[in-house]
């Protein structure tokens, strides 16, 4: 038997997310659809990457199997350094609790409970010791400051996003993913999520990875992944909104290319 | 809009089968006791035979009817509650409240309809069956002929109608309203509720011990009682919340959910408090009943073992009704929270971490039913048990009531728990993206 918990010792602290091979397809074997494949890529920590592509190429799948919310049928994930094998789903949310943190379009906070109450939700579950101090920190980092008792349906949109990005810094993971976190939010808004994401970033030494449909919102990120038809088409380093929309553009006649 | 209801109902009948069913269920039961009101009022019927039969339809078929109508509505309020999401997309495409209103009202009513035609048949066989019971205990003539007739048919439909158009209109006017305090209409409903309920367990006072509608007033005043606890206990519920000793996440979700869900509690704690206090109130009752005809010195003719058999008959349908109702409305809500479950193991809360919440829940809304339960069950025990035997309380022992307290305690546990296992099968990230 091959101990598979052994790590390998040369594994760099530095490296965030390392996919290798990951492949995912779904329905059945008639109507069989491949929606990653053979997706490798290596983020370093501290990084903030963007990943972009048309609907259907794959976005969303690559987020989920990363994030450990959906299993690749082949290939490994690793998170800090620590390989995401298949498990029951306790096994898989333990495994995201201290090293992964959400934020989604839809913002998926708790209705019944209040904002600070959402914000140490995730240390609450995983029976960790509430740092009050620090909690009221981020939440003052994310301008939440005076709104700790409100409900969400209390808050704007923007204000939702800003409790979820809250929620993903106050277990300090290494990588926090955001699926489209500015799909359903104003200009101004989203403009101020992103900043806030890029802090995180900058402030915060996390790892993020964003998926989204805007090239502006991309802009806000060191790099782009470009994806399409379920592979990495390419890589784009320091974004502008114009080069981003140009190379979606021409997404279909790039040369397929690993990272 | 009438039109968009008859699509909406088209397009998806399996959400409105908690309703259907509930509808079903309570129409089968009113038509099947007051077919015996049809039964006694045909021609050739003799005097002894009648009055049986429209006791029976008067008592029964009374407090039964009551409680249907507490059932039928309380699942529908689940059932509007649970379309917020799609009365407000209704409401900003352009639909005024009235329309909304019209919508679901003429959705219920349609639903109300069918389950009204579908019951016809069943409640015709089982008129049957309780006719042939009411002949072979003797206490209607052979002779005479069962009839399902107008009075069946009627209060069956009109009941049943009722019920559904009626919770569906204060269900869809709380849901169109955007945050109101808890209206006035709810608090007088509340104490109009408990203050009948208390006088009609009073009034058994004014009846005299062999009176054979003894058991209807404190039957009424039972039911009236525990409506009353169940509109109320949600506001009890919140004082006790907080002394609760639950530790660890799944408890700090439990009470935090329940505390802001207090006032939706009391459409699952509705049917749980009415089993508990119906079955309590009816089989002590019933035992009391039998215990006083032994005791009156007549000895115990086969009649009379089949007069109790029919008795323990009527109640048991009346206590299985309530238990499919409670069964019915926990699925029903707990079928509804499988996004909120989602959004728990997104934050990081693992399946079990979700069914011990919903364990805690369970728990507690179990303790409250089963407290209410019991006391509107007593306050309609009390007074009968004064008035037939002299004695204040039934020398039956605890046995039944800890039957009862068990089956309700199961049905709440299991309903929860399985319904919440399920709908965790559903990965997180699809369940929170399903549209409610």
């Amino acid at each position: 038997m091959l101990s598979r918990t052994q790590r390998p010792p040369n594994t760099t602290p530095t490296e965030a997310l390392r996919l290798v091979k990951v492949t995912k397809t779904y329905g059945t074997a008639d109507s069989k659809v491949t929606a990653l494949e053979d997706v490798t890529l290596s983020l370093p920590r501290g990084t903030f990457t963007a990943v972009m592509g048309p609907s259907g190429s794959g976005k969303s799948t690559l987020l989920q199997c990363a994030a450990g919310l959906d299993a690749p049928d082949t290939g490994i994930v690793m998170v800090d350094g620590t390989e995401m094998t298949g498990g029951t789903e306790a096994q898989l949310t333990k495994f995201r609790r201290t090293r992964i943190g959400f934020v989604f379009q839809q913002y998926n906070l708790l209705d019944t409970l209040t904002v600070a109450q959402n914000t140490i939700l995730p240390l609450k579950l995983a029976r960790r010791r509430v740092n009050r101090k620090r909690v009221e920190e981020i939440l003052t980092a994310v301008g939440l400051e005076g709104r700790l008792g409100h409900r969400p349906d209390q808050l704007s949109g923007g204000q939702r996003q800003r409790v979820a990005i809250a929620r993903a810094l106050v277990t300090e993971p290494s990588v926090i993913f955001a699926d489209e976190p500015t799909g359903a939010l104003d200009t101004r808004s989203a403009r101020e999520v992103l900043h806030l994401l890029q802090e995180a970033v900058r402030i915060h030494d996390r790892t993020v990875v964003m998926v989204t449909h805007d090239p502006v919102a991309a802009s806000y990120a060191d790099a782009v992944l470009f994806l399409a038809d379920g592979r990495l088409v390419g890589e784009m380093r320091r974004p502008t909104a114009d080069a981003v929309a140009e190379r979606l553009a021409h997404l279909g006649d790039d040369v397929p290319a690993g990272v | 809009m009438l039109a968009l209801a008859m699509r909406s109902i088209r397009q998806r009948p399996g959400r409105f089968t908690a309703t259907l069913l509930s509808a079903f269920l309570g129409a089968t039961i009113i038509m099947t006791f007051n077919s015996m009101h049809d039964t006694a009022g045909a021609n050739g019927v003799d005097a002894t035979s009648a009055e049986t039969l429209s006791t029976a339809a008067g008592v029964v078929g009374g407090y039964g009817t009551l409680l249907v109508f507490f059932a039928i509505a309380s699942t529908l309020t689940v059932n509007v509650r649970q379309r917020t999401a799609e009365i407000d997309l209704l409401r900003s495409s352009g639909a005024t409240p009235t329309q909304i209103k019209r919508m679901i009202v003429g959705e219920s009513v349609a639903v109300a309809l069918l389950a009204a035609l579908l019951a016809i048949a069943p409640a015709m066989l089982g008129g049957h069956a309780l006719l042939s019971l009411f002949q072979d205990s003797g206490q209607v003539a052979d002779s005479v002929d069962y009839s399902f007739g107008p009075v069946a048919l009627m209060s069956g439909i009109s009941i049943t109608l009722l019920a559904s158009a009626g919770a569906a209109f204060l269900a869809v006017r709380r849901a169109t309203r955007r945050r109101q305090p808890a209206g006035k209409g709810r608090k007088f409903f509340t104490y109009a509720a408990l203050a009948l309920g208390g006088l009609a367990a009073c009034s058994t006072f004014a009846f005299s011990a062999t009176d054979p509608a003894l058991m209807a007033p404190p039957a009424y005043g039972a039911i009236l009682l525990a409506i009353g606890f169940a509109l109320l206990s949600p506001k009890l519920l919140l004082a006790v919340l907080d002394r609760l000793p639950f530790s660890g996440p799944s408890g700090y979700l439990a009470v935090r959910n329940m505390r802001q869900r207090a006032a939706q509690l009391s459409g699952v704690l509705m049917p749980l408090i009415l089993f508990t206090g119906m079955a309590t109130a009816t089989l002590y009752m019933q035992a009391v009943e039998n215990d006083a005809i032994d005791a009156s010195g007549v000895p115990k003719s086969i009649d009379a073992k089949n007069l109790e058999t029919l008795n323990l008959t009527v109640v048991g349908i009346i206590v299985v009704f309530s238990c499919i109702m409670l069964i019915n409305s926990l699925y029903a809500a707990t079928t509804y929270r499988s996004r909120e479950f989602g959004q728990q193991r997104l934050a990081g809360a693992t399946p079990g971490q979700v069914l011990g919440m919903v364990g805690v829940e369970s728990l507690v809304v179990t303790a409250t039913g089963v407290f209410f339960g019991t006391a509107a069950g007593l306050a309609g025990i009390i007074p009968f048990t004064v008035v037939r035997t002299d004695s204040l309380l039934p020398d039956q022992g605890l046995g039944t009531w800890l039957a009862i307290v068990a089956t309700a305690t199961a049905a709440t546990f299991v309903t929860s728990l399985a319904t919440a296992r399920c709908t965790l099968r559903t990965p997180a990230v699809g369940a929170v993206t399903l549209v409610a």
